[in-house]
């Protein structure tokens, strides 16, 4: 027992050295640029996390593919969120301090972003992110500027909402929010726009995560005899919450964010419950070369359509604009030089391109615009890009682009 | 009308409540601890169900396969942990069910990914019964939750190895002592545990979706119902979850939709302290 | 490399004081609390509140744990009357409450957005100061230690123990041990309080939705893995816990065919078959229990 102990004790300072030793896992060398991805492989982003990470590894393999960024290969070093602060806190450390990443990219959840901000700022790494909170946005968080918003931050989604009810005409908008920052956002930035145009909120009602059913919640809801709903949800609880209000009877329009109503939803709740059904979602019409080609890799990795992960879209475009952003500078880059290379490569004017090698080629004539896979990635000055939308409408099963619009 | 169909909602959620509550008050009285692995369990229920729903189509091979599937899982955790450990106490028990629930989150994880998943049902629009709307699904889901309890209690009340295992409830000792073999009585016991999560399962999957953390989140409202009902009353474990889950969505005009959650726990603590034994309970230590 | 180490060293403290206040009420008393992120989270958000309103750290810290403490004392009248496994689901239930309270009442806490920029627990960057972090929870882990070694040593520590142990004996020679089992309660959240409070500060960044159940597990599969009532036991299972589910992190690295989804499902299913193997055999854990449970 004794001789047990004095083992554990032992073999448990051993651990503690092995822990101490770098990572030595890949080719170490001034020929490589390390990337860090921090995604919600597990927790509430789990939906999204695992498509976020392999796009982030499958560009980064693009990349390489036609050259690397900068006569350098990218290599990226993956980690879980867990779509907890906590965690995320941890593995950025890892990433920052034991990986020595230049860029954090991915993170989904604002708390997380929230919460790896100022390490990421005080070891001038860049960060880029998915989440919806408009503090991300603010001097206070991103003093330096190393943080770019790949997605539409909620005043945005919730102003491009507001539109399409307009558009069609709907005077009675009730809304319906999952109970964490980014859907109270999504509704709360459509109140304001709503509002700002004169008009009126006549229910509104926040649920909270997980639950089994959201029928009482429903109710109220319908009670107050909206004629749209407008969501800030996701995909699991949509569909829970569309079933359910199918089979209540009552007709009502539907808004949703883009990113809830993929080919699964229309399935799981049938292409009749799906009739009509309305999303707003930054542009990437299927029309777009870099959709299609993000698209096509993203089916095959997961194996169900690029439409359904708009995240995963996002992941792509951030490595193709780094990248780029490096290319560009062509040398040893460091932090201020990458923020500034970045806006450079991703907005107008410019040669527009859809791909690194595209960019990669074009960037020898002159500037370029790269127009990405989630959106045409035009930042503004605190970093966050300023989309334009596509409204779409389930017709017959299938979505169907209605409108486009600035918001 | 509202108030109607809150209690609707109510009930709908309360049989699943029951069904878990069930097979939970019987293991806390045959084998006397907390079945933490129930949740877990119940997930499992839902994902057997779909795999056999989508390889054929028939509801009826759903349900049989969740719950052989299930039984047989529920088997193997008697035999691989819960009877290495019989005389231990209850928290020992419980402890293992808390891992034994997560290795079977992790084997679903990695099985099936983490993604939620749904049974792809036709919707169908509402009976109108009275001026009262009633889904035709609902109603398919209440009535094979009710068939399951009419051959649960059947078991229990009807045959003789559910007299062995009331009678193993009352007292251990004397019924070993009278000769039953309480090998068999815990075998009996778990396979009917299994079957009754998986019925569970497969109607929380069919009601909304199937994913790996849904077990879990029903785990405490069952807990919460199985104390209530009182420990050892099958009728209690589902009066008490048709109760709690009425309260609930009764409750929520007035507490809204967050608290509405937390209504089971106040339930149960002022039960406990004001009748510990439950709605009928027999009067066994509290303490 | 050294400022990552410091980060995982501290995240280890904050959890050991986890440990200790449940090995104080669940080794040394017998009270099965499951409720334990419940007073992590109350800890947390009254430190970060206070210390967000200009409280400078030290003292919001010290009325977390008192705060944690006196919210413990319903729960402290609850065990009295109930049994140990009804005991632990009201427990369980209670953590849940804070957690939906916490996400309610957002004029108090901000509610899902979460409360940003809280006042770390030492102002500064780089490797230096993650080192002075580590000594200052190095400090208040030891002086935890030190006071659970003392209560366990001293009369009232015996008869904590003899609560455990024999209740209906504690009572015949005519103590009562309701006080106790309050007393043990209070400690033990307070505990649990400051944990959530230095945690608040270090990670700077709070929100309901991070102070799930699943906290609770892990400090018990720590305590279980380390050994049940003893202070050397909480401190090596919460390392050992540590170790895994951080080293878990570089598994990734050397075995680059599993893919994170599968790491988190495989971390967890360590997790549970660590449980189920410590409980059937080796119920003392490693460093040995002297419980007679």
């Amino acid at each position: 027992m004794r001789g047990n102990r004095r083992d554990v004790l032992r073999s448990l300072g051993a651990g503690v050295a092995f822990m101490a030793m770098p990572a030595v896992v890949r080719a170490q060398g001034a020929d490589v640029i390390r990337v860090g991805a921090l995604n919600p492989i597990t927790g509430s982003g789990s939906p999204y996390g695992s498509g976020m990470q392999k796009m982030i590894l499958a560009a980064a393999e693009a990349v390489n593919a036609a050259g690397g960024a900068g006569e350098r290969k990218i290599e990226i070093i993956a980690e879980d969120s867990q779509t907890s602060p906590q965690a995320a806190v941890l593995a950025a450390k890892k990433l920052i301090e034991i990986n020595k990443v230049s860029a954090i990219l991915g993170t989904w959840s604002s708390g997380v972003s929230l919460a790896v901000a100022p390490f990421a700022e005080n070891a001038d790494v860049l960060l880029m992110h998915t989440s919806g909170a408009p503090a991300l946005s603010t001097m206070k968080v991103n003093g330096k500027g190393l943080f770019f918003r790949f997605h539409a931050n909620n005043e945005r989604s919730g102003a491009a909402f507001a539109e399409l009810c307009k558009r069609r005409k709907f005077t009675r908008p009730a809304t319906m929010a999952f109970n964490n920052a980014s859907g109270i956002g999504n509704v709360d930035g459509f109140r304001k726009a709503w509002e700002a145009g004169g008009g009126k909120v006549v229910e509104s009602v926040i649920y909270e995560p997980n639950q089994p059913s959201y029928r009482s919640e429903l109710q109220k809801i319908l009670a107050a005899n909206p004629d749209v709903i407008v969501t800030g949800s996701y995909l699991a609880d949509t569909m829970i919450i569309l079933r359910e209000w199918f089979q209540t009877g009552q007709p009502v329009a539907w808004a949703i964010p883009g990113w809830a109503v993929t080919p699964e939803l229309i399935r799981a709740i049938g292409p009749t419950a799906a009739e009509g059904i309305m999303s707003v979602d930054a542009i990437s019409n299927e029309d777009d070369p870099a959709f299609k080609t993000f698209d096509a890799i993203y089916q095959k990795a997961m194996g169900t359509s690029g439409r359904s992960n708009v995240y995963a879209a996002e992941c792509w475009d951030m490595v193709n604009c780094l990248a780029l952003a490096i290319e560009a500078a062509g040398g040893p880059v460091n932090a201020d030089m990458l923020k500034a290379k970045i806006r450079e490569v991703a907005n107008p004017p410019g040669q527009q391109v859809a791909s690194f090698a595209e960019g990669k080629a074009a960037l020898k004539k002159g500037k370029i615009n790269y127009e990405g896979a989630s959106s045409a990635l035009d930042f503004d000055a605190t970093g966050d890009v300023t989309p334009t939308f596509g409204a779409w409408s389930v017709e017959s099963g299938k979505l169907v682009m209605k409108y486009k619009f600035q918001a | 009308m509202t108030y109607l169909a809150l209690v609707q909602n109510g009930i709908a959620q309360g049989l699943i409540i029951g069904l878990a509550a069930l097979s939970m008050t019987l293991v806390f009285a045959i084998a006397r601890f907390p079945n933490a692995a129930a949740g877990d369990m119940l997930t499992f229920g839902g994902y057997a169900g779909l795999f056999a729903f989508n390889a054929t189509g028939s509801l009826l091979a759903t349900g049989l396969f969740a719950i052989i599937a299930t039984a047989l899982l529920s088997l193997a955790m008697y035999y691989a942990v819960f009877r290495r450990l019989a005389g231990r106490s209850s928290v020992s028990l419980l402890v293992a069910s808390i891992g034994i629930g997560f290795m079977i989150r992790a084997v679903l994880g990695v099985s099936f990914g983490h993604g939620q998943l749904v049974f792809e049902i036709e919707l169908t629009r509402p009976y109108i019964i009275g001026g009262i709307r009633v889904s035709p699904l609902d109603l398919k889901l209440a009535l094979s939750a009710l068939a399951t309890l009419a051959a649960a209690f059947g078991i229990l009340y009807m045959s003789s190895i559910g007299r062995q295992m009331r009678a193993v409830a009352d007292n251990s000792d004397l019924a070993r002592v009278s000769g039953i073999r309480s090998e068999r009585v815990m075998a009996a016991l778990w396979l009917l545990v299994g079957a009754l999560t998986a019925v569970a399962g497969v109607m929380l999957g069919m009601a909304t979706i199937v994913a790996p953390e849904v077990g879990w989140e029903i785990l405490l409202p069952a807990f919460a119902a199985a104390i209530f009902g009182g420990i050892g009353s099958p009728i209690g474990a589902v009066a008490a979850g048709l109760i709690l889950g009425v309260t609930q969505e009764l409750s929520t005009p007035f507490v809204g939709f967050t608290y509405k959650i937390a209504v089971s726990f106040v339930v149960l603590c002022t039960v406990l302290v004001m009748r510990p034994r439950g709605l009928f309970g027999k009067a066994e230590a509290v303490r | 490399m050294d400022a990552y180490l410091a980060a995982i060293v501290s995240v280890t403290l904050i959890h050991v004081l986890l440990a200790l206040g449940l090995t104080l009420q669940y080794g040394f008393t017998g009270l099965i609390n499951f409720g334990m992120v419940g007073f992590f989270a109350i800890g947390a958000y009254t430190s970060a509140l206070l210390a967000l309103h200009g409280v400078p750290v030290v003292l919001s810290v010290t009325a977390a744990a008192v705060v944690a403490g006196v919210s413990a004392w319903p729960i402290g009248l609850a065990s009295l009357r109930l049994r140990d496994d009804y005991f632990a689901i009201v427990t369980l239930g209670f953590a849940e409450i804070v957690r939906l309270a916490l996400t309610s009442e957002k004029w108090l806490t901000n509610g899902v957005q979460g409360l940003s920029r809280i006042p770390p627990i030492y102002e500064g960057t780089g490797t230096a100061a993650a080192f002075i972090i580590v000594a200052i929870l190095l400090a208040v882990t030891a002086a935890a230690i030190f006071l659970i070694h003392r209560v366990a040593y001293s009369p009232f520590g015996r008869i904590i123990a003899a609560i455990r142990d024999n209740e209906e004996a504690v009572q015949a020679i005519g103590k009562d041990p309701a006080r106790f089992k309050i007393q043990v309660l209070i400690v033990g959240s307070a505990l649990a309080g400051v944990a959530g409070a230095l945690s608040a500060h270090y990670v700077t960044y709070i929100v309901p939705e991070q102070f799930m159940a699943l906290t609770t597990f892990y400090v018990w599969v720590a305590v279980i893995m380390g050994g049940v009532g003893r202070v050397s036991g909480a401190v090596v299972g919460t390392a050992i816990l540590m170790f895994f589910l951080e080293g878990s992190r570089f598994l990734g690295d050397f075995l680059p065919w599993i893919s994170s989804v599968h790491m988190a499902s495989i971390r967890i299913g360590v997790v549970g078959l660590a449980l189920v193997l410590f409980t059937i055999y080796r119920p003392q854990g490693l460093m040995g229990d002297f419980t007679k449970r």
